[in-house]
């Protein structure tokens, strides 16, 4: 009776298109972001911070970014992980060459150069689709992968093979304790995530959207399709290289090519398929998701007394993807976003169903 | 002729236009004009190269031979978006919405091209990226009165039954503000009703906008009731254009088309 | 002149072992417009099933088991996946195989363990010299890839004979042209899905053989599998001797070019230097070498 949208009448353009026309759902999201920056700070423990939350809201990014072109423009990719590789070694090698250089500025511009890199293999979408780019993206996926393991140039010539992060100073704020980098990830999240909804309500989302839908009567209707697919690879791209820089300097500190390997890119995928394909909100709760599975997989059958083993929790973790991947295209190729919104259906109509 | 209405000058020529899928001729040697203000009906069997002439038309096929002048401007090479900023608008045969938006969505795509403005505002919204989405919709939200859809503005087209989503298509070609709209059988699998209320929109259209409008349609109560000019196709020549009453009358119109008397 | 054969010679025969991977993707694709990503973790299915098989049974019951296994998967699938997502978009079918991939990774290597087995099945390992009459010294090859030759050649002479003499093969080819005409001459597209479906696990499991030998069984198994999908866009996606070429163009260039041009540029080029050339390919011939033309309508 609470969740109510009889009563609140719109009565210009401007409420109408609001993004939440419903003031509940305005204060929850309001209320979630308030509680995330006002409470989570104060009452969660370390471990929280960096094995859940922060991991969380960088993947979370990163979902955000895949999905614009996945979700709302429909070009598959499976080299979210290059992307996110371009971005966080192009930001090193800025901050390696001049070191003076902001830490903010230098993750810009790593997704500045990832939009590059994601323009450049979204060439191939203007004569291919479907399966097609598919591979096409996995070409750039290995190609990426090995650029950064055998040019040494890229990792300052570390005998290793991996880079570390310079310390995170930020403005002069120095971001060490785990708390500071949760706070540091979540206003990334915030921001890009108002930004791509913002995107996504306009001329450019709809852009997109046309030509997912129906490719061929967007381009007659006047949608350029070069401006339309490259748009989305190069804002998508932007996004996933914002956020692999904020993987590589935020959460892992010191990283090899290995992170940003093919796994890291159908990862990101699944996380878009299972949060729900073209939602904004979809991205955080498959981030959420898939973050926690393999958490919930190690603590909870060891709680119960049957302590799996990794090996296990790995094969298991592998097999539950993949069935809930199949569950959700079969019964709600919306995702989790979606299951939200049907709860919410109900919710509007409770506790008077009829 | 209808409430006095001024026809003018060609508005679009083609010139003996032949177009081919590898030996299969659809078209062979086509010249018609299309004349400002005007309906123009095409008519003729099915497999006459009606819809190719369209295809061919805004860019989305290219004829081997012959030239499309449009506003005076020939061209021979084009693709389909160049036509829609020169004005020009279709809906198809088989309805060509964006089955994941909604009819208010789908109807503001056909503002995209007027929408340049606020780029750079996009990310922000604030500002003028909200006030350029609010003046378009003003005008989007005429065209859903003129086409009395205002109750499935939110709904997905997807879920709209056949007739609303023509309807739909014909809003979002509307909202493109055209010099010329193309329509390929807008009126195919609706009932007399339905028929109708489209024979009543375009004649709307066409009277109150000037547009210029070009249309398929196997109806032929329809094509003579609503067409200032009939083209007739048959197997991709054409063989007969005039008025409907003329072309009514044209022998060779009748064998190929209403069928020999038997 | 002795080297570059080898290396070439060396090339042309992996290449043969990922056209038997890419048969596997074709015959699905032809038959279902599916694209199926899984055919590589079937690949690694099989061989599993088959290598823990053979500790406890002999060699004929083993291969019988194996086959068994694929063609149960076959009907799984179709039931589980295809059936609830037919008539959907084929991008949505093609993460649904992304999806299969992934359970049946990690369904087999929970129920098969997730160790190197080595797999002996008969085939010779030992590299040997041919033409020594030819070349001072003869050219080095690897028997195992002499027998997959061999083996690849009879897969697609059956495969061919299946296709054009069998009422089956007959209903296959017509579902392949156009799924609804199909149906409506009465041909059920649910059990041709099954057969399809099982034949490409068959054809898995060979190529899981002779990965296998060559290779031991395990997990890179279904990764060098993803070898085909360039194989696949080389030759096309619906032609059976376009996954033969293919296969043998993208083994005998990226041999080629990682012994000649690799260490220009730093080595191990092999990773991508097949899906560059597919994508080059696909830049200027979007349906591959031996593909059907798409001509595209409104």
């Amino acid at each position: 009776m609470i969740y109510r949208e009889a009563g609140t009448f719109r009565t210009t353009y401007r409420a109408d298109q609001a993004v939440f026309p419903i003031p509940q759902d305005k204060a929850f999201v309001l209320g979630l972001v308030a509680v995330a920056y006002l409470v989570v700070p104060f009452v969660m423990t370390d471990y929280f911070f960096l094995a859940i939350l922060i991991p969380f809201l960088i993947l979370a990014l990163a979902t955000l970014g895949l999905n614009l072109l996945v979700g709302y423009c429909g070009q598959i990719s499976l080299g979210a992980g290059g992307f996110m590789a371009v971005g966080a070694y192009s930001a090193y090698k800025l901050v390696s060459i001049v070191p003076e250089t902001n830490l903010v500025v230098a993750w810009l511009f790593g997704g500045v150069c990832a939009a590059g890199v994601g323009i450049l293999f979204g060439i191939p979408s203007l004569r291919i689709k479907g399966f097609y780019l598919a591979v096409a993206t996995l070409a750039s996926q290995f190609f990426l992968d090995w650029m950064f393991i055998r040019i040494t140039w890229w990792t300052n010539y570390s005998p290793s093979g991996s880079a570390t992060a310079p310390p995170l100073d930020i403005f002069g704020w120095v971001v060490d304790r785990p708390v500071e980098k949760y706070l540091l990830a979540l206003t990334f999240a915030v921001v890009f995530a108002v930004i791509a909804k913002n995107l996504v309500r306009g001329r450019l989302g709809r852009s997109w959207m046309a030509t997912r839908d129906m490719d061929i009567a967007a381009e007659i209707i006047g949608i350029r399709p070069m401006g339309a697919k490259l748009s989305a690879f190069a804002i998508s791209s932007f996004v996933c290289g914002v956020a692999g820089a904020l993987w590589a300097f935020v959460y892992l500190g010191t990283w090899e090519p290995l992170a940003f390997d093919i796994n890291r890119s159908f990862s990101i995928l699944f996380m878009v398929i299972i949060g729900g394909l073209g939602s904004i909100l979809g991205s955080f709760l498959g981030a959420a998701f898939i973050t926690l599975l393999p958490i919930f997989l190690n603590q909870v059958p060891a709680a119960l007394g049957l302590p799996l083993s990794t090996a296990m929790v790995s094969h298991l973790e592998f097999m539950i993807f993949g069935a809930l991947i199949i569950f959700f295209l079969i019964v709600e190729p919306h995702g989790l976003a979606r299951l939200w919104a049907i709860g919410k259906e109900k919710l509007r109509m409770w506790p008077f169903p009829h | 002729m209808q409430n006095g209405k001024v026809i003018g000058g060609p508005l679009l020529v083609a010139d003996s236009i032949s177009l081919a899928f590898g030996g299969v001729k659809a078209l062979s040697n086509i010249s018609l004009e299309i004349r400002e203000h005007e309906i123009l009906a095409i008519i003729g069997p099915n497999g006459a190269g009606k819809t190719s002439m369209l295809n061919v038309i805004n860019g989305f096929y290219h004829p081997q031979e012959g030239t499309i002048t449009f506003k005076g401007e020939t061209r021979r090479r084009m693709r389909p978006h160049h036509a829609a900023e020169q004005g020009i608008a279709r809906t198809f045969q088989n309805v060509a919405l964006f089955k994941g938006m909604s009819t208010l969505d789908n109807i503001m795509t056909g503002r995209l091209l007027k929408m340049k403005r606020s780029l750079w505002w996009q990310p922000i919204w604030w500002g003028p990226a909200e006030r350029e989405e609010i003046e378009h919709r003003e005008f989007v939200e005429r065209i859903i009165d003129f086409l009395e859809i205002q109750a499935i503005r939110k709904t997905p087209v997807g879920r709209l039954p056949y007739g609303l989503q023509k309807r739909v298509e014909l809003g979002r070609a509307l909202a493109m503000e055209p010099d010329l709209l193309l329509l390929d059988e807008p009126m195919a699998g609706m009932n007399v009703e339905e028929k109708e209320d489209m024979c009543r929109f375009i004649l709307d259209v066409n009277d109150e906008f000037g547009t210029t409008i070009a249309l398929i349609e196997h109806d032929m109560g329809v094509v003579m009731d609503i067409s200032d000019r009939v083209v007739v196709l048959d197997y991709g020549r054409k063989i007969g254009d005039g008025p409907p009453d003329e072309v009514r009358r044209d022998p060779e119109v009748i064998k190929a088309y209403l069928g020999e008397a038997h | 002149m002795g080297p570059f054969l080898e290396v070439l010679i060396g090339g042309l025969l992996t290449g043969v072992l990922y056209s038997l991977v890419a048969l596997g993707f074709v015959l699905i694709f032809k038959a279902s417009g599916v694209f199926n990503f899984a055919q590589g973790a079937m690949v690694l299915f099989a061989a599993l099933s088959l290598v823990r098989f053979l500790e406890v049974m002999p060699l004929w019951a083993a291969l019988l088991g194996s086959a068994a296994l694929m063609v149960a998967l076959a009907v799984v699938i179709e039931r589980v996946v295809l059936r609830p997502l037919v008539n959907q978009e084929p991008i949505i079918l093609f993460m649904s195989t992304l999806g299969i991939t992934f359970f049946i990774d990690g369904f087999g290597q929970s129920l098969f363990g997730s160790d190197v087995y080595p797999l002996d099945v008969g085939i010779p390992k030992d590299p040997i010299f041919i033409a020594e009459n030819t070349f001072e010294g003869g050219l080095l090859v690897d028997q195992v890839d002499l027998w997959a030759a061999v083996v690849a050649g009879l897969l697609v002479l059956v495969l061919a004979l299946f296709f054009q003499r069998t009422r089956i093969g007959r209903a296959l080819r017509a579902v392949a042209d156009d799924h609804q005409a199909a149906q409506s001459v009465g041909i059920p597209l649910n059990q041709i899905w099954v057969i399809v479906w099982s034949v490409a696990g068959l054809v898995a499991l060979v190529a899981g053989i002779m990965w296998g030998t060559k290779l031991g069984v395990q997990f890179s198994i279904a990764l060098v599998a993803l070898k085909a999908l360039p194989v696949l866009i080389l030759g096309g996606l619906t032609s059976v001797p376009g996954a033969i070429v293919g296969g043998l163009l993208i083994g005998a260039g990226e041999k080629l070019a990682e012994v000649y041009f690799g260490p220009i540029i730093g080595g191990g080029i092999e990773n991508w230097f097949a899906y560059m050339l597919a994508l080059a390919i696909l830049l200027f011939r979007p349906q591959g070498l031996f593909g059907e033309r798409i001509i595209e309508r409104v």
